[in-house]
C-alpha cells in the first residue's frame, strides 16, 4: 500500500445521530465501531453510506494488542469481516491493553513503554496484520498514568513500531492533548518522533477539565486547545483525513456541523 | 390557568388540540413533534429518541420536560409516546381542558341502543291493547338516550378545535398524527422521519372494539390510535392503559 487516499473530513458514525450523519454537508468519510457491527446486518444507514460512496473504516477498541496474552483471533476475524463487508481501505485499534489475566479494563490502558512490551505489541500486530484482509493503522490512547521505567518516549515507542511492523499511524491530537495536560507529555516532540509519512487519519475529540485532570470524554466540545494541536499536525503534514469523534451527549446537528467547518477550516488552513 | 381566546375563539396548543383530536396519545405525540421542530430531540433510523445536548434551551412545558427528562437516554419512539401519554402531567392537561370546559365525562355508545329503541316501539303498540304498557315506553327511550352516547369532547371544544388547522408541522402532528396524511403527504415526512419509525405507533383504529370498558366511560389510548370520537363513542387502546386523567379522554374525531 503505497499511501493513504485522501479521505477529507469525517464523524464518527454512531447509531444515536445516524440521520445525522446521513444528512450532514461535507462528511467525507465516517467510521464505524467494528465491535457494534454484525455480518450480514449492517445498520441501514452505513449501507446507504456506502450506497452515496461514502468511505466506512471500521475501528476496533477490543484487540488489545499490548496484551501479554497473545491476541483473540476470533476478534481479529471479526474486524477483516467488517473491512470486507464495508469496503475499507484499512482498519484500525489503538496501541494499548484492555484485558489480562481474564479481566476487562473497560478502558484503553497504555502499554508500559518498555523493549519488552514494545516486543510483545509488535508480535500481537504483525499476527493481526497477517489475518487481516487490509492495512491495519494503530492510534495512540489518552493516558492517566505512566507506567514506571518507560525506556522511550510515546513518539520514539509509535516510531519503533511503525518501523517493525509497517503499520500506520492514527494520531489522535485530543489524546495528545489530554496527554500534555494529565501527564505532561510534549505534543511537539510526539509529531517530532513519529513517521508522518505513515499518519493514515487524524482523530479530533472534545473533553473537559474536571479538577487537575482533563477528561478525553467525547461528549463535549472540542476545545480550541486540540485545534491547536491539530493545527502544529497539519503544519507537519497533510493528513489524508480527520476526523471527528462524539460517543454522547449528542449536540445539535448544526453544532456538529460547526465543528467539522472548524476542523476543515484547520486542514484548509495549510493546503492553501 | 387561565384559557387564552382569540378573536376566533378558544386558543388551544398544539398538544391541547391533540388531546383534543385524539387523546393522550396524539397529545404526546404533538409534544414529542414541538420537541423535534425545536431542536430538543432527534431521532435516529431505528427510532430511538435522545434528548440533544445543549445549554440554555429549557422545555417550556411540564410535559416537554417530563419528555426530554426520558429522552437523556435513548428511548424508543413509541415508548416515549407511550409513557408521556400515561403520565402525570398528561393528566394534568386533561384535566386543564376539563376544567375549561373542552372535556366532559363521555358515555359508551352501546350496540343495545338499537334493541332498546325497538323495545320502546313494541311498548307503544302494546300500550293501545293494554295502556299500562305505555309507561314502560319513557323508561326505554331515557335508556336509548343514555346507550346512545356522548363524545368526550364539548361542543366548545369542537368548536375550538375548528379553528385548528395544520398550518405547520407540530400542529399536522396534532391534527393527524405521525402516522396522518396531510394535503396527500405523510406528516412523518414533514420531520424526515423514515416510515420504519413512524409505523413504529399503531394505527388509527379504523374500526373501533365493541368491547365494553369496566367504567363504561373510560376510553385510554397511549397510542393515537385512540378512536374516541364524537361519531363513535367506541374506544380502543394498543396499550390497554386507561386514561390518567381519570374517566375519560379527549377524541373529537380528528381524521388522518
Amino acid at each position: 500500500m503505497a499511501g493513504i487516499k485522501d479521505l477529507g473530513v469525517g464523524i464518527g458514525w454512531r447509531s444515536e445521530i445516524d440521520l445525522t450523519v446521513e444528512r450532514l454537508p461535507g462528511v467525507d468519510f465516517v467510521e464505524v465501531v467494528a465491535e457494534n457491527l454484525h455480518i450480514g446486518h449492517l445498520p441501514e444507514s452505513v449501507t446507504l453510506l456506502l450506497e452515496r460512496g461514502v468511505p466506512v473504516l471500521p475501528h476496533a477498541v477490543s484487540l488489545s494488542l499490548g496484551s501479554a496474552d497473545q491476541v483473540d483471533l476470533h476478534r481479529v476475524e471479526h474486524l477483516g469481516a467488517v473491512a470486507e463487508a464495508v469496503g475499507a481501505p484499512m482498519v484500525s485499534d489503538h496501541v494499548c491493553f484492555v484485558r489480562a489475566g481474564g479481566l476487562d479494563s473497560g478502558h484503553l490502558m497504555p502499554v508500559p513503554r518498555t523493549r519488552d512490551a514494545l516486543d510483545v505489541l509488535v508480535a500481537n500486530v504483525k499476527l493481526a496484520q497477517r489475518n487481516l484482509p487490509v492495512p491495519l493503522a494503530l492510534e495512540n490512547v489518552a493516558a492517566l498514568l505512566e507506567w514506571p521505567d518507560g525506556e522511550l518516549s510515546e513518539g520514539q515507542f509509535l516510531a519503533e513500531l511503525v518501523e517493525r511492523t509497517d503499520c500506520w499511524l492514527l494520531v489522535d491530537v485530543a489524546n495528545l492533548y489530554a496527554n500534555a495536560r494529565n501527564i505532561g507529555t510534549d505534543p511537539e516532540r510526539f509529531l517530532d518522533e513519529i513517521p508522518l509519512e505513515r499518519l493514515a487519519y487524524v482523530h479530533v475529540a472534545g473533553g473537559e477539565q474536571n479538577g487537575d485532570i482533563y477528561h478525553d470524554t467525547h461528549a463535549h466540545a472540542v476545545l480550541p486547545e486540540v485545534l491547536e494541536v491539530l493545527d502544529e499536525l497539519c503544519s507537519r503534514v497533510a493528513p489524508p483525513g480527520v476526523l471527528l469523534e462524539r460517543d454522547d451527549n449528542y449536540p445539535s446537528d448544526t453544532e456538529i456541523a460547526g465543528e467539522l467547518a472548524a476542523i476543515r477550516a484547520v486542514v484548509n488552513k495549510h493546503r492553501g | 390557568m387561565e384559557t387564552p381566546t382569540t378573536a376566533q375563539g378558544t386558543w388551544l396548543s398544539a398538544e391541547e388540540a391533540g388531546f383534543l383530536t385524539a387523546g393522550p396519545g396524539r397529545a404526546a405525540e404533538a409534544v414529542l413533534a414541538r420537541l423535534i421542530d425545536t431542536g430538543l430531540v432527534r431521532v435516529s433510523r431505528d427510532g430511538l429518541v435522545t434528548a440533544v445536548h445543549q445549554t440554555g434551551h429549557e422545555a417550556t412545558t411540564s410535559i416537554e420536560a417530563r419528555m426530554l427528562g426520558h429522552a437523556r437516554t435513548a428511548v424508543r419512539f413509541d415508548t416515549i409516546v407511550q409513557s408521556t401519554a400515561n403520565s402525570t402531567e398528561v393528566a394534568d392537561l386533561y384535566r386543564h381542558l376539563f376544567s375549561r370546559g373542552l372535556l366532559q365525562v363521555p358515555r359508551r355508545r352501546s350496540e343495545a341502543r338499537w334493541f332498546t329503541l325497538a323495545v320502546a316501539g313494541v311498548l307503544t303498540v302494546a300500550g293501545f291493547v293494554a295502556p299500562p304498557f305505555f309507561a314502560g315506553v319513557p323508561i326505554a327511550l331515557c335508556l336509548f338516550v343514555l346507550q346512545y352516547g356522548r363524545s368526550p369532547v364539548t361542543k366548545a371544544g369542537k368548536a375550538a378545535l375548528k379553528h385548528v388547522t395544520a398550518h405547520d408541522r407540530v400542529h399536522a402532528v396534532a391534527l393527524h398524527g405521525f402516522t396522518g396524511k396531510v394535503a396527500r403527504q405523510h406528516v412523518g415526512e414533514l420531520f424526515e422521519l423514515p416510515q420504519s419509525v413512524v409505523k413504529m405507533i399503531p394505527p388509527r383504529s379504523r374500526k373501533p372494539r365493541k368491547r365494553s370498558t369496566a367504567d363504561g366511560g373510560g376510553c385510554g389510548s397511549a397510542s393515537s390510535s385512540s378512536s374516541c370520537g364524537t361519531t363513535s363513542s367506541g374506544c380502543s387502546s394498543s396499550s390497554g392503559s386507561s386514561c390518567s386523567g381519570g374517566s375519560s379522554c379527549g377524541g373529537g374525531g380528528g381524521g388522518d
